[in-house]
């Protein structure tokens, strides 16, 4: 056993000491930093719009227009005027001065039939088509509450809104975990899972890739039998992959917990916005899972990239090889990403049955849906007996494979290694 | 005579399509140095990791320290592969620890020694560079302190030489002497023949999997190829025609007079000649025992072909 600490050991070590963990470290909190802001500054599109604005209302629905965008905060309505279609070219070729950053035209169609010209260099931007389409709907819908006779702050408190206040019921007890909450955080565990994976299992596959074309190799399946040193191996770089979450799930509480901060420097947030990812609240029982299903996966994973590393001579080779298994991996993520909206569905079923797409499919469904305690168990048994039969297979073919060198076997030799080793 | 260390039992390791070790039996005593010779792609490095149990022989069985080969001896073994390799990126001094604590060393131990293995190698100051960043014959030296790190018994130098500068060759040498005298058994394995003639106690030759001869060295060279002694007279030749007259001591001799070369008659012994000829009055200025020399043996046992193989790139016909 002491062998077998000895290459954790090195794994670990030689792993930590690199530049490249301490750089994934730090750089990991800001890019899911980045996706939680992401929408929030998007949102926010490029400042106050400059706009002029072309009456041709009989009414007084082009000032209470401009008072209203005005008020809006997001748009500045430069000028106000009339004119035939001359006036549209002339404005136009301001926008292309960058003067004014766009037009709208109004006419009484607005109110009759609800139609009107909007022209800006940018009309990309949903959130000011948004506003603009909303504040002008509004007020022309007043307009013809007006011109009918009935009085629109009686039909507005007819038509308050109704705001669903949704909280998850977990374990038969209510959770403070709205419906936002569920989804940002079934959303990070899969991103977090499928990137560790595919991260934790290519650096098993170069460890073993370095032992056999440096040639260490023999001196070590001198010393320890092979499956010491796939266990060793995978016991080292698992062990990095947890300081590495305990590094990101502490500096990522430090974030979180500076958000609401953050958010306000960066002027005000459209709230509806903002529900979309709330802050999640992560349990312990969440963190459990997520760390089970983790492990699992890099077990089953990593075991699967060691076989293939073992059958290649070099590193672009193994590159070459281990897309079957990288494709498995995007499988899970892009199966459970697809089922997020519906958990119970019987294809999310399957994927968080099948071990090899289990560990991103059910820790997304129990943070996204409500999984028993008893499906996360029956998950979890077939996950640890899939990698158990994947490690079995993936030793054999490793102890043969990493004392060859030269052509890569095929499928018909690979069985014999599994067979005969 | 001390028991054997190791011992190969007609062992046989096939390859796809060919068979690299074949029916080989061999014994190797404790405290011995001992060479495996042959030309490349003779078997050596398949036999040493038979005896290494990287692979498993098909047929046959090796036996260490007594007992049953396996993983378990590895502690007891000093192994330096034919290609070697050690991790580029890491350095010196964490690379020897490691490799020691895979054979069962403690951290300490292990630290304490390689550094006074680097001492004495004069790699001290190398010690906490990065293995990529050292000569490939330092490399070499660090690789091989990695097989003394355990203190082995037995230690295993597949093509110890090669690559060796002819002073760091001279390290090696010294250094192989030292583990016998201090009680270790070594075995190598070399094409180069001049220095298993300096270096080895006993011998076995190979080609093509096969034994060809075993034993001591000084035993081969006087059973194989003929004996031939050069006699030089100082005046007087005494009675030697007589002597080399007798068909039971001298096959065949070439006399000029003052001098003469004899080629011993099978089974004859020097040592009787040489008596022989002080009795019969003759006045002796040379009496040597010319031996041929390794390199002639291997070349007449292992044939033409295999003078043509040695002569290839190294490294060219060595199978996995």
């Amino acid at each position: 056993m002491r062998r077998v600490w000895a290459v954790v050991r090195r794994e670990f070590v030689e792993r930590v000491r690199k530049k490249s963990f301490w750089v994934m470290a730090l750089l990991g909190p800001l890019f899911f930093a980045a996706v939680f802001l992401m929408p929030l500054l998007m949102s926010r599109g490029g400042g106050v719009k400059r706009l002029a604005l072309v009456d041709r209302t009989t009414t007084t629905l082009g000032a209470v227009v401009a008072a209203r965008l005005d008020s809006t905060q997001r748009f500045f309505v430069v000028r106000r005027l009339s004119g035939g279609a001359s006036v549209e070219d002339s404005l136009a070729r301001e926008v292309g001065l960058k003067s004014i950053d766009g037009f709208l035209v109004l006419s009484d169609s607005l109110t009759q039939t609800g139609v009107a010209q909007y022209r800006a260099s940018n009309v990309s931007s949903l959130d000011d088509i948004g506003l603009l389409r909303e504040t002008l709907g509004r007020l022309a819908e007043r307009a013809r509450l007006e011109r009918a006779g009935v009085d629109p702050t009686m039909v507005a408190r007819a038509q308050i809104r109704v705001s669903l206040d949704t909280k998850k019921i977990t374990g038969g007890r209510t959770t403070e975990e709205s419906a936002g909450q569920s989804f940002s955080l079934a959303y990070f565990m899969m991103l977090i899972l499928y990137i560790s994976l595919l991260l934790y299992g290519v650096q098993v596959m170069g460890s073993v890739i370095e032992e056999k074309t440096s040639r260490v190799i023999e001196v070590l399946v001198s010393s320890l039998k092979p499956f010491q040193l796939l266990l060793g191996k995978l016991l080292g770089v698992g062990a990095v992959s947890l300081v590495q979450f305990a590094i990101w799930g502490m500096s990522g509480r430090l974030l979180l917990g500076q958000r609401a901060a953050l958010v306000s420097r960066m002027g005000g947030v459209d709230p509806e916005v903002g529900q979309v990812f709330q802050v999640p609240h992560v349990s312990g029982a969440t963190a459990l899972v997520f760390i089970a299903f983790f492990l699992g996966g890099f077990f089953l994973y990593s075991a699967m990239f060691a076989a293939v590393a073992a059958t290649c001579s070099t590193e672009q080779e193994a590159r070459q090889s281990q897309v079957p298994v990288t494709v498995l991996i995007m499988i899970a993520f892009f199966g459970s990403f697809a089922t997020l909206a519906n958990p119970e569905s019987r294809l999310a079923v399957t994927l968080s049955l099948v071990p090899f797409t289990s560990p991103i499919a059910t820790p997304a469904r129990w943070a996204a849906g409500n999984l028993s305690a008893l499906d996360v168990i029956a998950s979890l048994a077939l996950l640890l007996a899939g990698t158990l039969v994947v490690t079995w297979i993936a030793a054999r073919i490793y102890r043969v494979g990493i004392l060859m060198t030269g052509k890569r076997p095929n499928a018909r030799e690979l069985l014999r290694w599994i067979r005969t080793a | 005579m001390t028991a054997p260390i190791l011992v190969l039992d007609r062992v046989t390791k096939r390859f796809a399509g060919h068979t690299a070790v074949d029916g080989l039996s061999l014994s190797v005593r404790a405290g011995v140095i001992f060479g495996l010779l042959g030309p490349n792609g003779a078997g050596k490095t398949t036999s040493i990791r038979v005896i290494m149990d990287i692979f498993q022989p098909d047929e046959g069985s090796v036996q260490l320290f007594g007992e049953r080969a396996g993983r378990d001896h590895s502690a007891r073994i000093g192994y330096l592969p034919e290609e070697r390799g050690l991790y580029p990126r890491m350095r010196v001094l964490d690379v020897l620890v490691f490799l020691a604590e895979v054979k069962g060393v403690p951290r300490r131990a292990a630290r304490l020694r390689a550094l006074e293995w680097l001492d004495r190698l004069g790699l001290g100051d190398w010690r906490l560079r990065r293995v990529n960043e050292l000569s490939k014959g330092m490399q070499q030296k660090v690789q091989f302190i990695s097989t003394m790190l355990h203190d082995p018994d037995l230690v295993i130098l597949d093509e110890p030489f090669s690559g060796l500068d002819p002073v760091n060759a001279q390290v090696m040498k010294d250094t192989v002497l030292e583990l016998r005298r201090r009680g270790k058994t070594i075995l190598f394995s070399t094409h180069i023949m001049e220095q298993a003639e300096k270096l080895c106690d006993e011998l076995c030759i190979i080609a093509r999997g096969k034994k060809l001869v075993d034993g001591a060295l000084s035993d081969i060279k006087r059973t194989r190829g003929g004996h031939h002694l050069v006699i030089g007279f100082d005046g007087s030749a005494g009675g030697a025609q007589q002597v080399f007259a007798d068909k039971g001591l001298v096959k065949r001799v070439d006399d000029y007079g003052q001098y003469a070369e004899l080629e011993l008659a099978a089974g004859a012994d020097a040592q009787q000649i040489l008596q022989r000829l002080v009795a019969s009055g003759a006045r002796l200025s040379r009496f040597e025992l010319m031996e041929p020399s390794l390199n002639k043996i291997f070349i007449d046992l292992v044939g033409p072909e295999a003078a043509r193989a040695e002569a290839r790139p190294e490294g060219q016909a060595v199978h996995a």
